[in-house]
């Protein structure tokens, strides 16, 4: 039987952010617009449900008078994203 | 093609977007080794400049790394800046320079307070130890084998005292940073 699947990771855009976040320490709001080919509002949205169910963590910072915001995955996202790698290889086969 | 397969191809494909970039690393050691060669250089051609006062030594070798110190922090923060993003092995690489920044200016504290004339044995063994962790790390060859050729170099140092330590600094330097660093940036250069 197959496992039931985590809906706030089933959206594309929140797939992607997890999954560049799964790799690395931390990411600039920038570099996770250039890879999710997203828009700035629709990313912001995104990271906001992804920081408010624990998945990620925001840290904001001002550096040479412009607003930087840094992502990084949280202990709770790196098993969720497992728990859902796992249940869509389940659907795979 | 199913939901399941794009998702699991998306996944891969922004894995495979956050690349390892060691060309960063490789300009410190080019920068360090070069700066650590040059001053052994100008230290053995005008020593009765270096050493006219009986703290104008000390000064030389404080001063000028700790400005060296400040330029690669500022080309490393912008650096990052420029990337978007910090892997967990540029990280770790970080953090494990920065524990050598830090020993190192205490070895130089403590050389100061307990009268040790030359605390180069320690420092150069400090660095051979980084440069072999971080060799290790990056599973790059050249800088392994600088770091143990540097390891080697102090331990004969510390059984032949006589040795002119600038002389020791300038090829275990070259052996340990210069050369595997421009290896490091030649060999990442060629990809």
């Amino acid at each position: 039987m197959n496992k039931s699947i985590d809906k706030l990771l089933f959206n594309p855009i929140r797939l992607k952010i997890v999954s560049t976040l799964i790799t690395i320490s931390e990411c600039d709001f920038n570099h996770l617009r250039k890879v999710t080919e997203s828009t700035q509002g629709n990313l912001s949205i995104q990271l906001k449900k992804l920081k408010e169910n624990g998945y990620i963590h925001i840290e904001k910072s001002f550096k040479n008078n412009y607003p930087q915001t840094t992502c990084s995955i949280t202990k709770k996202g790196k098993r969720k994203f497992e728990e859902f790698f796992e249940t869509i290889l389940t659907y795979k086969k | 093609m199913d939901t399941s397969e794009k998702q699991i191809e998306m996944i891969s494909k922004m894995i495979n977007s956050t690349k390892e970039n060691l060309q960063p690393l490789s300009v410190n050691f080019i920068f360090w080794g070069s700066l650590i060669v040059g001053m052994s250089l100008i230290h053995y051609i005008f020593p009765q400049f270096i050493q006219s006062t009986k703290y104008s030594s000390l000064l030389f070798w404080t001063v000028i790394p700790l400005i060296g110190m400040t330029i690669t922090v500022f080309y490393n923060i912008k650096n990052r800046k420029n990337i978007g993003y910090e892997t967990h092995l540029s990280r770790v690489i970080k953090i494990i320079w920065g524990v050598f920044n830090v020993s190192w200016f205490l070895l130089v504290i403590i050389s100061l307070l307990k009268g040790v004339n030359n605390p180069v044995p320690d420092i150069l063994f400090l660095l051979s130890t980084t440069l072999l962790i971080t060799g290790l790390i990056i599973k790059f060859r050249p800088i392994q084998l600088g770091g143990f050729l540097l390891m080697l170099f102090t331990v004969y140092i510390n059984f032949n005292p006589s040795i002119n330590f600038l002389l020791v600094n300038m090829i275990g330097v070259t052996l340990g940073m210069l050369l595997p660093g421009i290896t490091l940036y030649t060999s990442k250069l060629d990809e």
